[in-house]
C-alpha cells in the first residue's frame, strides 16, 4: 500500500510557524493554538492502521499543497438561499464575508456574530474537549481564523432559522471554519449550516453546540462540498436537563466527507435525534462516526442513518451508544439502513453498544440491500418506465430522512436536489409519501 | 386479442411451459385451472414480461403486436394488466399517487396529457366503492401492512382505475374469505365488456361461481390438457386433477 503518512508532521510545523507569525493576537489565544497544535502532533496524521480511521482513505490528498487560506471573491448567486431565514452569515475560506451576510435586528440579549467581530473576548477556540482524540479538530484549534457565534439568552425563542454558509474557493486551500451555538436555559433556535465550494480544497470544520436546561435546537448540516473536496468535520453536542436536539445531517457532496459527532446528554430527560442521509456516487466516500453518551437517567436518543450508494461510492456508519452506570431508564435507539445501487458500492456499518446501567432500553439494527427486483417489476407492470421505477424506489427509501426535517423550504430544496440527482420525473414526485 | 401459439418457457433452465395454445377474443373470459406446479403462474409472468422467464419457442401476440418483444411497462401501456398473486409492498410510495403515476405513464405513452386531478379523484372514488376499499388505504404505502385480502382488493382496484384492455388475474382468489372473494369478483364483473378480455388463473373452482367464464382450460405439466365451457370447472371440482396426473415424469417427481 502506498498510503503512507500523506502529510508529514514537519510540513504542519512549518505551516503553523508561518501562521502564528502572521497573527496578532493575545497570549492566551496563542497559547490555546499552541496547545491544540501539540495535541495534533501527539495524535499525528491519521492512518488506516488506527481503528477509528481504518475505513477513511485519505490517500486522495497525496500531492495536495494545502495552501493557507486567503480571501477570495464569491458571487452571491453561488450561495444557497433559504427564504424564511432572516439571519445569514457567510464565511469564505473560513473568513467572515460581511458583504454576503445579512443580519436583522435580533432580540435583546441575543448574539449572532462572527468571532472576529465579536466585541467580547473570544471563547477558548479549542474548547471542544470531547473531540480531543480527533486530529482534525486539533488542526482546527490550531489554525482556525473565524466562525459563527450564536448565543441565545435564557428563554429566548427565535422563530426564524439562522443560516450559516461556509464556502471554499479551491486552489488546494486548507480551511478551518468554526461554529459555536450556545442556547441558554429554555432558549430555542433552528440553525442551518451549509457547506459549499468549488474546486479542490480541504475543509476541517468544528461545531460546538451547547444546550442549557430545557433548550431546543434544530440543527441542519447540509454538506454539498465540491466534487473534489475533502471534508473532515467534527461536531460536539452537549445537552442539559430536559433539552432537545434534532440534528439533520444531509450529505451529498465531496470526494471524501467525514463527520465525527460526540454527543453528551448531560442532564436527566435530555433527548436527541440524529437523522443522517448520505447520497454517494462515482468515487465519493461519506463517513459518519457517532458517539452518543448517556450520562444521566431518563435520557433518550435516536440515531437514524441511511445511505444510498451508486457506482463505486463508499460509506461508513460507525455509531456508538454509551450508557454510563447511573443513566438508568435510558431509551437509546440506533438504526443504519443502506441501499446499494451497484455491486461496486461499499458500506461499512458498525453499530456498537456500551451499556453500564442495568435498567435501560437500547436497540440497534443495521440493514444493507439492493433494490428489490420484485418492487421494480411491480411498478413496471403498471406502466412506469424502468429508470423511473428505480428512481422512485430509491427516492422512497431516502424520503423519510428528508421528511423528518420540519423546515419546509429546506426540505423542499433537498427534495428537488434528490429528485434531480435520481433523474426522477417531476410527475412521479407526488407519488412519494410526504 | 391475445394469441398464444406453441409457447415454451423455462425458468432457471427448467422447462415449465411445453407448448401452450390459447386464443382469447375481446369480451371473453377464459379460466385456466390446474394443479400446483402445472405452470399457471409461469404463464401469467411470461405474459407480463417478468425477468427470468425465458421463452424458448412459440409466440404471444396482443392485438397483432409481438408481445414478447415489449418491455413490461410497454405491455402495460398497450393495455395489459397483471393482478399479482403476491402483490409487492413498496414502502414510501403512496398507493394513490403511485396509481396516478401509472395512469399518467400510460397516457404519456398514448400521447395524451396528464390526467386532470379532479377527473382522477372522481374515478378513484367511484372505483373504490366498487371494491369496497377504505379511503385510508389510498394514503398508505403501496400494499404495506395490508392484509392478504386488502392486497388482492388493491389489485382489483388498480385494475379498475387503469382500465386495461386485457387483464390476467393470477390466483387472485387465493387466501380470500367468501366476502372478499365476492368483492373481488364484483370488481371484475363490473369491468367485463365487449372490448375487454380476461384470463383468470385459479386453483379452485370456487372463484368461477362468481366470475363465470366463457371458456375453461386445464393446464397440466405446462400444456393445456383439456378445454371446455364453464361446466368443465364443475367437473374438476368433483373429480379433482387426479385424472390428469398420469404423466410419468410428474409421477416420478411426486414420488421423489
Amino acid at each position: 500500500m502506498t498510503v503512507a503518512a500523506v502529510v508529514p508532521i514537519d510540513f504542519w510545523r512549518q505551516r503553523f510557524a508561518d501562521f502564528l507569525a502572521q497573527r496578532h493576537e493575545s497570549a492566551a489565544s496563542r497559547h490555546a493554538r499552541q496547545a491544540a497544535f501539540e495535541r495534533f502532533e501527539a495524535l499525528g496524521w491519521p492512518t488506516r492502521h488506527q481503528e477509528a480511521w481504518r475505513f477513511t482513505d485519505l490517500s486522495g490528498l497525496n500531492g495536495w499543497t494545502l495552501q493557507a487560506a486567503t480571501d477570495a471573491p464569491v458571487d452571491a448567486d453561488a450561495l444557497p438561499t433559504l427564504e424564511t431565514a432572516h439571519h445569514r452569515m457567510v464565511f469564505v475560506n473560513g473568513r467572515f464575508a460581511p458583504g454576503l451576510s445579512q443580519g436583522n435586528l435580533l432580540p435583546a440579549g441575543a448574539t449572532m456574530t462572527s468571532f472576529s467581530q465579536n466585541p467580547l473576548p473570544n471563547p477558548s477556540p479549542a474548547g471542544a474537549a470531547a473531540l480531543e482524540q480527533h486530529p482534525f479538530a486539533a488542526l482546527n484549534g490550531a489554525f482556525w481564523e473565524d466562525g459563527a457565534l450564536i448565543h441565545l439568552p435564557r428563554g429566548l425563542v427565535l422563530d426564524t432559522p439562522i443560516q450559516v454558509i461556509f464556502y471554499a474557493t479551491g486552489g488546494d486551500m486548507a480551511v478551518y471554519p468554526r461554529l459555536s451555538v450556545v442556547l441558554e436555559d429554555g432558549a430555542q433556535a433552528s440553525v442551518v449550516v451549509e457547506y459549499r465550494g468549488q474546486g479542490r480544497y480541504f475543509n476541517a470544520p468544528v461545531a460546538e453546540l451547547q444546550l442549557g436546561q430545557g433548550a431546543t435546537l434544530t440543527y441542519h448540516q447540509i454538506q454539498q462540498e465540491s466534487a473534489q473536496a475533502f471534508h473532515l468535520g467534527a461536531i460536539q453536542l452537549q445537552q442539559g436537563r430536559d433539552s432537545q436536539t434534532q440534528m439533520h445531517l444531509m450529505s451529498f457532496g465531496g470526494q471524501l466527507a467525514r463527520t465525527d459527532i460526540e454527543t453528551l446528554l448531560d442532564g436527566e430527560h435530555a433527548q436527541c435525534l440524529l437523522n443522517g442521509l448520505t447520497i454517494g456516487r462515482e468515487n465519493q466516500a461519506g463517513n459518519y462516526y457517532v458517539r452518543v453518551n448517556h450520562a444521566h437517567p431518563h435520557g433518550s436518543s435516536q440515531q437514524s442513518f441511511k445511505s444510498v450508494l451508486d457506482d463505486k461510492a463508499r460509506a461508513v456508519f460507525d455509531g456508538m451508544i454509551h450508557v454510563r452506570p447511573h443513566a438508568q431508564k435510558t431509551d437509546a435507539r440506533q438504526s443504519s439502513r443502506n441501499l446499494l445501487l451497484s455491486k461496486q458500492a461499499v458500506i461499512h456499518s458498525n453499530p456498537r453498544l456500551e451499556i453500564l446501567a442495568d435498567d435501560v432500553k437500547c436497540g440497534h439494527g443495521s440493514t444493507t440491500g439492493f433494490l428489490d427486483p420484485n418492487a421494480e417489476f411491480y411498478l413496471r407492470a403498471r406502466g412506469i418506465p424502468a429508470a423511473q421505477a428505480r428512481a422512485m424506489l430509491v427516492y422512497a427509501f431516502a424520503n423519510d430522512s428528508l421528511n423528518a426535517m420540519t423546515l419546509t423550504p429546506l426540505r423542499e430544496r433537498l427534495t428537488r436536489l434528490l429528485a434531480d440527482r435520481l433523474a426522477l420525473d417531476g410527475s412521479m414526485i407526488e407519488a412519494l409519501i410526504p | 386479442m391475445l394469441e398464444i401459439h406453441n409457447l415454451h418457457a423455462t425458468v432457471e433452465g427448467r422447462e415449465i411451459l411445453n407448448g401452450i395454445d390459447l386464443h382469447i377474443r375481446p369480451g371473453e373470459v377464459h379460466a385456466i385451472m390446474g394443479p400446483n406446479g402445472s405452470g399457471k403462474s409461469t404463464l401469467a409472468n411470461v405474459i407480463a414480461g417478468r425477468e427470468g422467464y425465458v421463452v424458448t419457442e412459440g409466440s404471444i401476440t396482443f392485438d397483432g403486436k409481438n408481445l414478447l418483444e415489449m418491455e413490461p411497462e410497454t405491455r402495460a401501456c398497450e393495455g395489459l394488466f397483471l393482478a399479482f398473486q403476491y402483490p409487492v409492498e413498496i414502502p414510501g410510495v403512496a398507493n394513490l399517487y403511485f396509481l396516478k403515476a401509472a395512469v399518467n405513464a400510460v397516457r404519456k405513452y398514448r400521447g395524451e396529457p396528464p390526467v386532470d386531478a379532479m377527473d382522477f379523484w372522481d374515478l378513484v372514488h367511484e372505483r373504490m366503492e366498487l371494491v369496497k376499499m377504505d379511503e385510508s388505504m389510498l394514503k398508505r404505502s403501496v400494499n404495506e401492512g395490508f392484509s392478504g385480502g386488502e392486497k388482492k382488493r388493491n389489485e382489483v382496484f388498480q385494475m379498475a382505475v387503469l382500465q386495461p384492455r386485457f387483464a390476467v388475474l393470477d390466483e387472485t382468489d387465493s387466501g380470500l374469505d367468501i366476502d372478499a372473494l365476492r368483492v373481488v369478483a364484483d370488481g371484475v364483473n363490473a369491468l367485463r365488456g365487449p372490448e375487454r378480455g380476461f384470463l383468470v388463473i385459479t386453483h379452485y373452482q370456487r372463484l368461477l361461481d362468481y366470475i363465470v367464464p366463457d371458456h375453461v382450460h386445464v393446464l397440466v405439466n405446462g400444456r393445456i390438457a383439456r378445454s371446455g365451457g364453464k361446466e368443465l370447472a364443475l367437473e374438476l371440482e368433483e373429480q379433482g386433477y387426479a385424472l390428469y396426473n398420469e404423466e410419468p415424469g410428474r409421477a416420478r417427481r411426486a414420488a421423489a
